[in-house]
């Protein structure tokens, strides 16, 4: 009796965690069920292969340049006996003097005026501004080349380069006719370009410096700039040196605007005024007319000490702003 | 007995006290004085560095507006150059050029960012930290040496191509956007709250869903600021279409042939010492100058109104 009333009560199909585990794995199992992790990993796969074949693609079609010329590809660039087109060293001599033109000039006044923007405005002033400079930061840089070749470069012929020279102390670094086109105005060009990259990194450093900071040194008595010398610019530092490295590696890279406005000299500059060239410009002026095989192999070549150049800065700036941050941390 | 008692010459302490408190107000004024001096001497140096980083900026805009303004007509953005000595003329190749370059970068570039952003965000470990350093380190290449790098694969002998053309200078393009859309999208779907996340999850919703439905959706606004930062860069960029695109005259729409952009024609005209040149030149450099700040403007715009609608 007992057992037929048992067997007739069909037994439960399934517990509910039961039921949910088996829809789980019909869902997983269905086609297209894990097409998620599939599309993830397509991306990330897609990514490395392209910095991968960046890479491997930049070395194998410089490698004939680097095997005829060996390690001296870095400073001679010599790839022929009967002559020497890719005087490696004048070019990084070249990169090196403009981009630190364009720091010098950039760097002191980009930092002072986001200093004001962040500490000093009223707010009326301080944001437009802001705004402002964010959006000129937008501005190609082939805009900045024009304007460099056609409207700058013939009033730094005519006044800035001819006022400088007459400086005595710094006559040294200013002789030589003025052709308006150097290394003078590359670098201006240059400033111009990594100016509101530099105010506008700099600005959000300093904001975002704590105002409790700001409010412990002025109850300590501290006048507005002993403020800002003491409480914010210490804590917005690292913030600081970053816009600097970040806009140093856009000096070192830039290409056309220089090209257009350094005036191509492939020699060694012996004064800011003289014409001169970079790695840059010496890509861009040479990639097209080169041949194919070890004269285009060459100038590939260049690419790489560019790379490699800019990858040091980058490198170091990283590792100083590492040390830095770890150095912050052990005192907080 | 307890009563306090001064000690002798009682008086003359009492001024030795007032003396010493004279001297440091003294000081005090004094160094105030000094400190309030140069701190208006550094406030004035700053305000100097404002007028003088301002002065530049604003001149260069304003001065590429008003020689462009002059050049721009409706019949030179429709109608292709002209040759040299023909009066007329406009640039319709370069930004039909332009146009289709930039489109197929941003096809190639957002999907495949955002694909990758959302495996660096979902996975931590040593892959997913070595494709955010490898995004980072590539933000500071050259954008040369992406170009170089899209001629090797592209162009150059025994390469995909085999020749100049359009889709050369949209891939070189791409690989340049590619980091900036895999960052910035990244940090916008890292800013959706991660309950949202997990309590899509504990609904039992699939993980894609929970993706498409929450995390992007959440992160939009961000993902659309990334992207038209990234699409702005690769408008204005010259380098790269240097090498790859080679130029043509007439409006191109086959990306596998040759093709004019905004930037290239820039340059290959201001380089010619004609004041017709130099015209166009500036007319070109004015568009490229609207179209760029348009899109920080929009781009901008939707950023404001994410962070109105977090608050």
């Amino acid at each position: 009796m007992s057992t037929t009333l048992l067997e007739e009560v069909p037994p439960p199909r399934l517990t509910p965690v039961e039921g949910v585990k088996q829809g789980l794995q019909r869902r997983q199992a269905r086609p297209g069920g894990r097409s998620y992790a599939v599309l993830r990993w397509t991306g990330a796969m897609i990514f490395a292969a392209i910095v991968l074949a960046f890479v491997i693609s930049l070395l194998a079609s410089s490698s004939q340049a680097f095997a005829h010329s060996g390690v001296s590809f870095f400073w001679s660039g010599t790839y022929s006996a009967t002559k020497d087109i890719y005087p490696t060293g004048i070019f990084i001599v070249g990169t090196l003097i403009t981009t630190a033109v364009a720091i010098i000039l950039a760097v002191p006044i980009g930092v002072g005026t986001a200093a004001f923007l962040s500490e000093f405005a009223p707010k009326w002033l301080a944001s437009p501004l802001s705004v402002l400079i964010d959006l000129i930061a937008a501005v190609p840089s082939i805009v900045v080349g024009l304007w460099g070749l056609l409207v700058l470069s013939p009033v730094f012929a005519h006044q800035v380069e001819p006022f400088f020279k007459k400086i005595p102390v710094l006559e040294w670094f200013f002789h030589g006719p003025a052709y308006g086109p150097s290394m003078l105005l590359a670098g201006t060009v240059l400033a111009v370009m990594i100016l509101p990259t530099i105010v506008a990194l700099s600005r959000t450093a300093l904001t975002s410096v704590a105002n409790e900071d700001r409010e412990a040194a002025r109850a300590l008595g501290a006048t507005r700039w002993q403020v800002v010398r003491t409480a914010v610019v210490p804590g917005a530092r690292t913030g600081i040196e970053a816009s600097v490295i970040l806009a140093m590696g856009r000096a070192l890279g830039e290409t056309i605007a220089v090209a257009m406005v350094i005036g191509n000299n492939y020699a060694l500059p012996h004064s800011l005024l003289s014409p001169g060239a970079t790695l840059g410009s010496a890509i861009i002026n040479n990639f097209g007319e080169a041949n194919p095989g070890l004269d285009k192999s060459s100038v590939i070549g260049l690419v790489v000490v560019l790379l490699v150049i800019t990858a040091l800065v980058n490198i170091g700036g990283q590792l100083l702003l590492r040390r830095r941050l770890r150095a912050e941390g052990a005192v907080a | 007995m307890s009563t306090t008692v001064f000690p002798a010459g009682a008086d003359d302490v009492a001024d030795a006290i007032g003396t010493r408190r004279e001297l440091v107000r003294d000081s005090a004024r004094r160094s105030l004085a000094r400190r309030r001096y140069w701190g208006r001497f550094a406030i004035a140096l700053c305000v100097v560095a404002v007028a003088v980083s301002l002065a530049p900026l604003v001149a260069l805009v304003a001065y590429t507006t008003s020689r462009g303004i002059r050049a721009v007509s409706w019949s030179f953005l429709t109608h292709a150059p002209t040759p040299p000595g023909i009066p007329g003329g406009g640039i319709s190749n370069a930004i039909v050029g332009s146009l289709i370059i930039v489109g197929l970068a941003v096809a190639m570039a957002v999907p495949v960012g955002t694909m990758c952003a959302l495996f660096l965000v979902e996975r931590r470990g040593r892959l997913a930290g070595a494709l955010r350093f490898a995004a980072d380190v590539l933000t500071g290449v050259p954008s040369i040496a992406l170009g170089i790098f899209a001629y090797a694969v592209l162009i150059g002998p025994g390469s995909l191509i085999g020749h100049f053309s359009g889709l050369a200078g949209s891939f070189a393009l791409a690989v340049l956007m590619l980091p900036i859309v895999i960052r910035a999208s990244e940090s916008a779907m890292r800013s959706v709250p991660r309950d949202l996340w997990e309590a899509g999850l504990a609904l039992g919703v699939r993980r894609s869903r929970v993706v498409r439905s929450v995390v992007l959706r959440g992160a939009l606004p961000g993902l659309v600021t990334g992207n038209l930062l990234a699409v702005a860069r690769a408008v204005g960029e010259t380098a790269p279409l240097f090498v790859t695109i080679l130029g043509a005259s007439l409006v191109v729409t086959n990306p596998l042939q040759p093709m004019n952009a905004l930037p290239y024609t820039i340059y290959s005209l201001a380089t010619q010492p004609t004041s017709a040149a130099q015209q166009i030149a500036w007319g070109t450099a004015f568009v490229l100058l609207v179209l760029v700040l348009a899109l920080s403007v929009v781009a901008r715009f939707v950023s404001a109104r994410l962070n109105r609608q977090a608050r």
